[in-house]
């Protein structure tokens, strides 16, 4: 009887200590589990229903003065494959060799490839020889690319193959709609959307955008579990960059540029076009100009914007600069009167002579602008020191890069930092443009000088930033300096309407209608080795109605082979300033300009 | 012990194991009074809980599996929604690329246009011609060769080379009747049509002739 209680309290007592210690390794487990490691084994939990995503933020749209996308962001998809799958597959999993399997898979697969082929425009064969080359190269290859890039249509088009083997990935991509249309300006990206030239580099700050991520978790099936969206990160919509250029203009600008470039065999050619009230640019061609579809179709150097990027020798547009600032420091006016010899040497043994041989001609300072007279120029531009020439061209602008801040502008050189570092010769030359470089874009705020009674406006090529949030940042600065006297302003102005009407050009840029002034500009191309060339840049600037001038037009043509003379440009200049005055429906001038003798 | 205990008097009475104790088991219950049994939860209660219970878990059930089906219905949607931003940018691409300088302007040579170089202008105040209206026919510009590419429109057909199918889509914009411009600006044509909108009836304002309109 004892025995018995004994192994009975025994046996319940082992029972007791049993469930003693397996209740305490459910306790420790428990509290590993739901303490210890609670956090890893929740994230690794979320990690099996959750995916992330990106929240696209999109690059932002450049776009011109009317709203016009000149780029814009789309989705492009890229297509691939997965060769193991491809192979598998059309073994239907079979791995061993055998000729009659190996026969039939070749062909299921050589009819799939055909069939995803087919929409991307490529050969069946050329996808099979990706596959084999995947295979090749490790046979177990799950990924390979079939096609980059493609746009929607096409995506859905391969989509609708059908195939388990084949997926496709979206991407941001870049599109410009309008080609070449202000493409010198606009710029590009490149293939991984990265910014490489133009206003895609110079603003990348407004455009880009950010991407965000967001989280959720899924069901078996992948589809979203109602109220597990969450934000981790969110994205950031790329700013609308606004330009003062008319797209329409734009194009014709280019259009006419690019015709009389071919037509006269020039290397490249800049036309800009600038509104004389508000410093806006609204055309800058530039020929060659790239399509940012399709940089490739483009030599290396002509991609960008040689009006921003190339600096030359003005040559004798340049005259209007020196004749303003003469007039303004109250040394000559209009009648002013010299004796133009074809040839001078000066004191200082410089030697400044005429394009043509003449005689010793009796001239206004109108006459000569009229008959772009070096020396004559030279005898008016010696009546002021060197120091005033110098700060008046810094005041026009020239020598800095302008407001614009185009990526890879130049800042034109005035031969090293003023009259100090200037020879006897460039003493003389720095007065007909000769021996100092300008941008195009300068020599157009020049004129938009003279034509705005002697108040430079800041060059305006970006209108501002537009936010994602609606906030307008990066205006431009809009406030004018007083360069000239406008009365020195008007003097110039006059002549210049003079040289229009009366120059060698008068019959070929004549625009009916309107008071034109304008000056015509051949000046020498370095050779690069330090002397010049036999090429010429020839050049028109001018503006219109030259009563009330509302409009700038430069062009330039670099050597134009077979037209190495100032007429070269002088069809474009037409055609963009009739066109321009049309456009923008300028009122026809009343009165005509006044007459200003050209000799004496 | 006189009390109103019930007892089982049997139980009571039957002898118990030897081995054991003569303990007494006894069920004692105490009667409620009237007023107790009146004051005790009614089966009513519970069962109006259980059954809440139950409505509350079915309740639940059911917006769950709403729930769920709302998900699978927003993820369908969102799919649709997906394919409709894709037509969308389809089309916007296809209208941007469209509306190109380059594509207009081969389309406008194509159809026999020209532009006109030298702008001029009627002064409706005093009839007075601003401008020279008969310079060159036309500029050169507008046209030629494509010097402005735009690699979007390679394969774009023009409207000239459009196949019949598309041509007998564009058919009925062509010919339908063209109004006749209402407030006279369309006299620059040789013969305007007489009609009652070009009657000198119209009231001038800012001296031109215009409808009045509401």
């Amino acid at each position: 009887m004892a025995r018995t209680t004994r192994s009975n309290r025994a046996r319940v007592f082992s029972a007791a200590v049993l469930l003693c210690v397996l209740l305490s390794v459910f306790v420790v487990r428990l509290i590993d589990i739901q303490v210890v490691r609670a956090d890893e084994l929740n994230a690794a939990a979320l990690d099996r229903r959750s995916s992330t995503d990106p929240i696209l933020g999109a690059r932002g749209d450049i776009v011109d003065a009317n709203g016009v996308v000149l780029a814009g962001s789309v989705q492009r998809y890229d297509i691939f494959i997965s060769p193991k799958q491809a192979v598998l597959g059309s073994r239907e999993g079979i791995k061993e060799s055998d000729p009659e399997i190996d026969a039939k898979a070749r062909a299921v697969l050589t009819a799939e490839t055909e069939a995803l082929a087919a929409p991307l425009g490529m050969t069946g064969a050329s996808v099979l020889a990706i596959i084999d080359a995947a295979i090749a190269e490790n046979p177990d290859s799950d990924f390979a690319y079939v096609a980059k890039g493609v746009d929607t249509e096409m995506f859905r088009a391969v989509a609708d193959v059908d195939l388990a083997w084949q997926y496709a990935k979206s991407r941001p991509a870049r599109t410009y709609p309008n080609g070449a249309v202000a493409g010198n300006l606009v710029g590009f990206v490149g293939a991984e959307g990265e910014a490489q030239a133009g206003l895609e580099l110079g603003q990348d700050s407004c455009l880009a955008g950010v991407n965000g991520e967001e989280a959720y978790e899924t069901g078996a099936d992948y589809v979203r579990l109602p109220d597990t969206t969450r934000v981790i990160s969110e994205a950031k919509q790329g700013g609308t960059l606004g330009l003062t250029i008319d797209s329409d203009l734009q194009w014709f600008v280019q259009q006419a540029l690019a015709e009389q470039a071919q037509a006269t065999g020039a290397a490249w050619g800049t036309a800009i076009v600038q509104e004389v009230k508000t410093g806006k640019l609204l055309a800058v061609a530039d020929y060659p100009s790239v399509d940012p579809n399709n940089v490739d179709g483009t030599e290396g150097d002509d991609r960008g914007s040689r009006a921003f990027a190339a600096s030359y020798e003005p040559g004798s547009t340049f005259k209007a600069l020196t004749s303003a600032t003469v007039i303004d420091a109250g040394q000559a006016d209009p009648l002013a009167q010299v004796v133009a010899p074809y040839r001078i040497i000066f004191p200082n043994g410089a030697d400044v002579n005429d394009s043509s041989s003449h005689g010793d001609d009796r001239l206004t300072m109108t006459g000569v602008m009229i008959d772009s007279s070096n020396t004559g120029m030279s005898q008016f531009g010696e009546r002021i020191s060197d120091e005033a020439r110098y700060e008046s061209m810094k005041k026009f602008g020239l020598g800095r890069e302008s407001e614009v801040g185009f990526p890879s502008e130049d800042s034109g050189d005035l031969n090293g930092d003023g009259p100090s570092t200037w020879d006897n010769q460039t003493k003389y030359a720095t007065m007909f443009g000769q021996g100092l470089t300008t941008t195009a874009i300068q020599m157009a705020s020049v004129y938009q000088t003279i034509a705005n009674n002697g108040v430079r406006l800041p060059v305006q090529l970006v209108s501002g930033c537009t936010q994602s949030d609606g906030t307008v940042v990066d205006q431009p600065e809009t406030a004018g300096t007083q360069v000239v006297s406008p009365e020195a302003a008007r003097a110039t102005s006059d002549m210049l309407e003079m040289v229009y009407k009366q120059g060698w050009l008068a019959d070929q840029w004549n625009v009916p209608g309107y008071r034109v002034g304008a000056k015509t500009g051949t000046a020498q191309m370095p050779d690069g080795n330090g002397g010049y060339s036999k090429g010429y840049l020839v050049s028109i600037a001018g503006y219109a109605p030259a009563d009330d001038a509302r409009y700038v037009v430069s062009v330039s043509l670099a050597d134009p082979v077979n037209m190495n003379t100032s007429a070269a440009p002088a069809p474009v200049f037409q055609q963009i300033m009739s066109q321009v005055l049309k456009k923008y429906r300028v009122v026809p001038s009343g009165a005509p300009a006044p007459e200003l003798p050209a000799n004496w | 012990m006189s009390d109103n205990l019930a007892r089982n008097s049997e139980h009571y009475a039957r002898p118990a194991h030897p081995a054991a104790a003569p303990t007494p088991r006894t069920h004692i219950e105490i009667v409620p009074s009237r007023e107790q049994r009146k004051a005790r939860p009614k089966l009513a209660y519970g069962l109006t809980a259980v059954l809440g219970i139950i409505a509350i878990i079915a309740a639940q059930l059911v917006l769950s599996v709403v729930t769920s089906q709302g998900a699978y219905d927003i993820a369908a949607l969102q799919l649709q929604q997906k394919e409709a931003t894709r037509d969308a940018q389809i089309l916007t691409e296809d209208l941007d690329r469209m509306k190109s300088p380059q594509f207009l302007a081969a389309n406008a040579q194509a159809l026999g246009m020209v532009t006109n170089a030298n702008p001029a202008y009627l002064q409706l105040s005093n009839g007075a011609v601003l401008g020279q209206p008969f310079g060159e026919q036309g500029t050169s510009a507008a046209g030629a060769s494509a010097l402005v590419p735009n690699a979007l429109l390679n394969g774009v057909p023009l409207v000239t080379e459009q196949t019949p199918d598309a041509a007998a889509a564009e058919a009925p914009v062509l010919t339908a009747p063209v109004p006749v411009a209402e407030n006279g600006s369309d006299s620059a044509t040789p013969t305007p049509p007489v009609t009652p909108q070009n009657s000198p009836e119209l009231p001038l304002q800012n001296g031109i002739p215009a409808p009045s309109t509401h």
